[in-house]
Parts: C-alpha cells; structure tokens; sequence
C-alpha cells in the first residue's frame, strides 16, 4: 500500500517537472517568432541632382525613416548607386550615411556618362535593405543644363547676365525661374526679384546693388535653377570685383594684450623689463653695499 | 646702570615667558592642523575644497589680497614717515617693517596653496606672458619681499652690534649669531653713510613697488571685466583699503608688543594719537572709494549688476557686507573721531576690528562675483550655486594667519622692536656719554 503510494506522488512530481518544462519552452519558442516578427522600418531615400558649372556634379543624399511617428536620418547604412542605361545598371559607388543620415556623392566623370534616346541622365539609388531596414530605391532623371554668366557695366551700375541652355539640344531655356545671389559665409544673400524668368533668349539681367562687402571686394555671384523637376539644381558662378572690400579687423597677428606671449605688445615688453632690470639693478646695488660695510669695519 | 645701558636693557628682545610660550604652542598647533589639511588637498586635489567651476576664487585669494594689502602699508608708511623725517616714527617704525616682511612672505606662499598643481610653479616662469596681470603679480611678490626684507634689515645693523655686545657675557651663542649679522659694524662714518644712502634708497623706491604690487593686485581682478571688479577705480580702492588693514593690523601688534614687552616708556598715547589720525583719515579715503565703487554702478548699472548690488545691498551677503562697512569703517571713524578713541585700549579694540572687517571684506570683494557670472549658471548641481568655505580651506587659511602670527613673534622675540641705535640718538645718548659714565 506505501508502495503504491509512493508510485503515485513519484508520477505526480514528474509530471508536474514536465509541466514545468513544457510551459518554459512554449514561452521560449513564442518570445523567437514574437522577435522575428519585429517590423522593418522603411528607409526613405531623397536626392538631389546638383550641378556646378565649371565644377563637380554631385547628388545630396538623404536617408531618414519614420520611426514611432518621427522622422527620423537613418545613419550608417549603404547606399549604391546605379547608372542605367536601357537595361544595363552599372554601379557607380557605394557611399555610407553619416550621423544626419547624409551622404554628397561626387559623380566623377560626368562629361563620359551617357543619356538615353530623350537626352535624359537615368540612375538609381538603392539600399540593399538590413536587420533593421527594409530595402528602398529611388529613381533620378534629369537632363543637362547650363548656365553661362556675364558682369556687365552700364552707367556706373553693376548687372549680371545669364543664359540657361539645355546642354544636348543646345537650345535655349525660355521662362525658367533663377535666382541671384551672393555667396556668404552662412547663407546666400539674394538679389534682386525673387524670380527672374529667362526671356526669349532664355536669359535674364538682374542690376546688383552697390555696397556689397566682399574679402578683397570680390564677390562670387550665383546664378541658380533650383531643383528643377527637369533640369535637377544648376549653379553658374561668377566672381566679380565689384564689391566694398571687407577691411580686417582681427588682431590675430598682431601684439595685443590678448594675444599670446610671442605676440607681447613692444611697449609692455619694454615697460616691463625696463622695470624689473630697475628694480632689480637697484636691489643688486643694495646687496652690494651689505658686502661693502662688511669690507668697511675698521 | 647709565642711560644707555638702561635703554640697552629696555629694548633688547626678551625672552618668552609662559604665555608667549603657549601662543607659539598654539600657534603651532594650528599650523600643524593646516598642515595636515594641505597634505590632504595635494594629494585629493582641489576637490577637498568648496571651490568648483563658479567660484573658483574663495577664501585663499581672498586671504591673499588681506596679506598683500597689509603688508604693502607696513613698509609705505615706514618710507614715507622716515622721507618726512617725522620723528614719533621711531617706536613704530621696526614693527610696521617686521608686519610687512611677515604678511608679504605669507601672501606668496598662500598663492602658491590656491594652485592646485605647485609642483608646476616654474610654468608661470617658464610659460609667462608680458600682457598678464598674473605674470606681473608673480614678478612682483618675491621682489617685494627682498626690498622688504632690506627695509628690516638695513636699519637694524647698528642694533645688532649693540646685541652682539649686550649679550656677549649672558649668551655668547646668540652674542654670536648678532655679530654675524650685524656685519662687522662698527659705526663709522663710511659704514654709516652707506647705511643711511641704502635705507633713503630703499624707502624711496618701495613706495612706488608698493604701488605697484597693490595697482597690479587689484588689476587681477579688473581686467576680467567681471560685474563688480569691472572698474577703473579699483587700483585707488585696493590702495585705499590697503591702508585700513595695514594700519589696523600695525596698531594691534604695536599695542600688544607694547604690552607683553613692557615698552610704555617708549611707545605712549602720543604715538597712538598719531596712528589713531593716520587710522581715521585711511578709514575716510576707503569710505570715499566704497560710496563711489558701489553708488555709481547703482545708478547706471545694467542687470547683471543690478542683482550683484542687490546681493550685496540687501540678499545674500548683506549681512555680511553692512557688518563689514558699518562695523569695519563707519563706526571706527566715528570712535577715532574723539581723543578718548585714540587712546590705547580703545585703539588696539578699533584695530582687531578693522583687521576682522579688512579680511572679510576681501571675501565680499571675491566671492559674490564669481557667483554672478556672464551666463547664468545652468545644468551643474545645486552646491556648485553657493560658496562656502570647506573644513580644509578654514584649516589652511588659519594656518596661514597663523604662520604670519609665528614669523611676527619669532621676529619680536630675537629682534630689538624699537630701533635702539636710533632711539639713543634722539635721546642723545651717546657712546662717548656711555663710556665717560661708565
């Protein structure tokens, strides 16, 4: 009978153990699909065609997600871009997003890039996606174009000519809006109208205003379409000296009571040894006289 | 006894008794506290103190300025009393001498406490720039001291030959120790022409350094355009402020030297008469500096000073700063106004006064300002707000009074405090009188 009875608690100890173990790997084993469920954000791609005349043609990439209803850069992830042409995708570069979730991506050798049928420049930027991201592309068309710029002098006033040319077809860009500006250290100053539309000779002449200081009394004027849907963002540069030069006023070389001690004014370095030497000339006299009264005891 | 033996006997230092013995055991104690605290700050760092990124001036420079501005008026006011040949100077003039050799050696070693690294002291050599008030101030203490020490030293020749044969019988050790340092003196006429074109160049060109050492002290603070040092008047008003604690401190040593050495005979009520004035008129000129430092800025100051005034004028530290004007100045011109409160007693009361009033004053000069600076202080903890001292910077600024305290008794204790040379002078007491009555 104790036997029996012992049988019996035996089997309930192992079935609860197994109880046990059973609930602790459902539990495992739910918590695994409930981790490989965890849903990918979407990677937003932005870019910005931009051209420089005279200079480099460039994207202005941009990667951002949004993440519990906030956008927020997707940082360090690859990005490649593609040229395309008919059916052909040939990769250009691989670019890594910074902390911003920025990249400028510099398309070197532009000039050897070819168009399709239209003149139209195909690429495409794409992210191979992560554990974190899902994969993302962004197609980019544009055509090419160009901004030719001029200073020009009529009665004393300064103007500035442009003319915007679309590159393949060499025919001029009529009714396009640019704008003017001077370069400055933080943000462009513009000039004139906030829109100067090309006019039948796709150009436009914008008068720029006296008293501009510029270092040297240089000024770089730009000429910009901006973020065409065709043409992408193109800038023609044009440094003139026409403004008021910037007189500089830092004291960064020169002797001030600022300055570091090899930059000591002359006059303190003067005034200051001129003192010490006196003052410790004299007190050397006086130590001197100590000995000469010893010397003096008879 | 003849005269001059008499006066020998009067004014050769004495030795300490059972109470001079306890100050210096006291005296030793408390350095040996401060000690133990400096220890404890080089090897924790400044962090044992309460200074932090704001108040990163507390009471060890406002201890130094009270040293520095003591011990300029000590020696001034012996050149200029000697330049005008003004006679009641003579008791006097030893213990201003010794205060200032005392209160200039303590300033130097407390600037030297308040870096946190002293081991790198020679950078502020090596590294100086000309342009800095703090090269300056570095440039200007140690040569103070020496002119200082030449002060003491010069006019005391004749009475260290005098000592050397006063105690050649009852102490030949110490006999010796006075004959070395009296230099062979003999009393001639070239050892005495020297002397006397020494000490007229010495008192001549200590009170332009002594000008300097307080301009260049006060400039520390207002070239940092700081609210509250800002000011161009603030050379004349560490100057001015100079005197009060320099004379206060002078009549409170005089009165108790006078005291515990039994020299009534020599300094009298006269000389506290005279130094009562001289305390009275330092005391008006500081008032002036005071009314104009703190009244102008009350009428054109901007914000920022608006709340630093106000800070002084009725919050924080009103208190602290009506105690130290009403009770540090205003009620001593008031008492040295009388005949009565320029006697003795009340003199030696009205000095420890001032000196008390002196040093705290230089802790409202520090210390609010830093609180107030050009940004408000933002995002750091609650304590770096205020300023206190902490336990080891009490411990080590007591030390450093004390070891001035130590240097002015050893000093009184081996030094003749009334020049005896001099005084048996003016009492023409001569050597030829001593030996025909001998």
């Amino acid at each position: 009978m104790s036997n029996s009875i012992k049988n019996i608690k035996q089997l309930e100890l192992r079935i609860f153990f197994l109880m046990i173990l059973s609930i602790t790997l459902c539990t495992l084993s739910i918590q695994d699909v409930t981790a490989q469920e965890v849903k990918k954000n979407r990677v937003r791609l932005k870019a910005d065609y931009v051209k420089v005349m005279g200079d480099d043609s460039y994207f202005d990439i941009k990667a951002s997600a949004k993440i519990e209803k906030k956008n927020v850069p997707v940082s360090n992830i690859d990005i490649i871009i593609y040229h395309e042409l008919n059916d052909d995708q040939i990769k250009l570069g691989t670019v890594t997003t910074d902390n911003n979730g920025e990249h400028r991506f510099i398309i070197n050798n532009f000039n050897t890039i070819k168009t399709d049928t239209t003149n139209t420049y195909n690429f495409l930027i794409s992210f191979k996606g992560n554990d974190a991201f899902k994969k993302a592309k962004k197609s980019m068309q544009f055509k090419d174009a160009n901004i030719t710029t001029e200073i020009i002098t009529k009665d004393s006033i300064n103007y500035i000519s442009a003319t915007l040319r679309e590159t393949s077809t060499d025919s001029l860009l009529v009714d396009q809006s640019l704008n003017v500006q001077v370069q400055r250290l933080f943000q462009s100053l513009r000039i004139g109208e906030e829109f100067n539309n090309t006019d039948e000779n796709g150009t436009i002449f914008v008068p720029i205003e006296a008293g501009i200081p510029g270092v040297d009394g240089n000024l770089i004027i730009e000429v910009v379409l901006n973020d065409s849907d065709e043409y992408g963002t193109v800038k023609g540069l044009v440094k003139a000296p026409i403004g008021v030069p910037i007189v500089d006023e830092s004291t960064f070389d020169q002797r001030t009571m600022w300055s570091p001690r090899n930059k000591t004014p002359i006059f303190i370095l003067i005034f200051t040894n001129l003192l010490i030497v006196g003052i410790w000339g004299i007190i050397v006299y006086l130590i001197s006289n100590l000995f000469k009264i010893v010397k003096l005891k008879s | 006894m003849n005269a001059y033996n008499s006066l020998v006997k009067d004014l050769a230092p004495k030795k300490f008794n059972k109470p001079s013995i306890i100050w210096v055991l006291f005296l030793l104690i408390i350095i040996g506290a401060g000690l133990i605290a400096y220890i404890d700050q080089l090897i924790k760092g400044q962090e044992v103190t309460n200074m932090r990124d704001y108040a990163l001036w507390g009471i060890y420079i406002s201890n130094f300025v009270f040293f520095v501005a003591t011990s300029f008026v000590g020696s001034v006011t012996v050149a200029i009393l000697r330049l005008t040949n003004n006679e009641w100077r003579t008791p006097l003039v030893r213990i201003a001498e010794i205060i200032s050799v005392a209160c200039i050696i303590m300033a130097g070693i407390t600037i030297m406490i308040d870096m946190a690294r002293p081991d790198r002291l020679l950078n502020l050599f090596i590294h100086a720039r000309l342009q800095s008030p703090i090269t300056w101030d570095v440039i200007i203490i140690p040569t103070y001291i020496v002119i200082s020490l030449l002060l003491l030293y010069f006019p005391l020749l004749p009475d260290l030959a005098i000592l050397k044969k006063y105690y050649a019988k009852t102490s030949p050790k110490l006999s010796k120790w006075y004959g070395k340092l009296s230099l062979n003196w003999k009393g001639s006429k070239a050892q005495k022409a020297i002397q006397t074109k020494s000490i007229k160049v010495i008192a001549i060109m200590i009170i332009p350094v002594g000008l300097l050492l307080q301009t260049i002290d006060a400039w520390l603070f207002s070239t940092t355009y700081r609210i509250g040092w800002d000011s161009t008047n603030f050379a004349p008003y560490f100057i001015s402020g100079a005197f009060v604690a320099g004379v206060g401190a002078l009549v409170t040593v005089i009165y108790i030297v006078r005291k515990v050495n039994k020299l009534e005979k020599y300094i009298t009520d006269f000389h506290f008469d005279k130094l009562g004035k001289f305390l009275a008129l330092a005391c008006l000129t500081y008032l002036f500096f005071n009314i104009n430092e703190y009244l102008i800025p009350a009428f054109t100051a901007k914000k920022g000073e608006a709340v630093h005034l106000k800070t002084l004028f009725t919050g924080l530290y009103a208190t602290l700063f009506w105690i130290v004007t009403i009770g540090g100045l205003v009620l001593p011109i008031i008492m040295l106004l009388f005949k009565r409160g320029r006697k003795p007693l009340p003199m030696f009361i009205i000095g420890v006064v001032v000196v008390i009033g002196s040093w705290w004053k230089r802790y409202i000069i520090v210390t609010p300002t830093l609180l107030h600076p050009f940004l408000p202080i933002d995002g750091v903890p609650e304590s770096w707000h205020h300023y206190f001292p902490s336990l080891h910077e009490w411990l080590i600024t007591f030390a450093t009074l004390a070891m001035a305290f130590l240097i002015i008794t050893l000093l009184v204790r081996y030094l003749p405090v009334i020049p005896i040379q001099r005084t048996a002078d003016e009492q023409k007491i001569s050597v030829s009188e001593k030996k025909s009555e001998s």
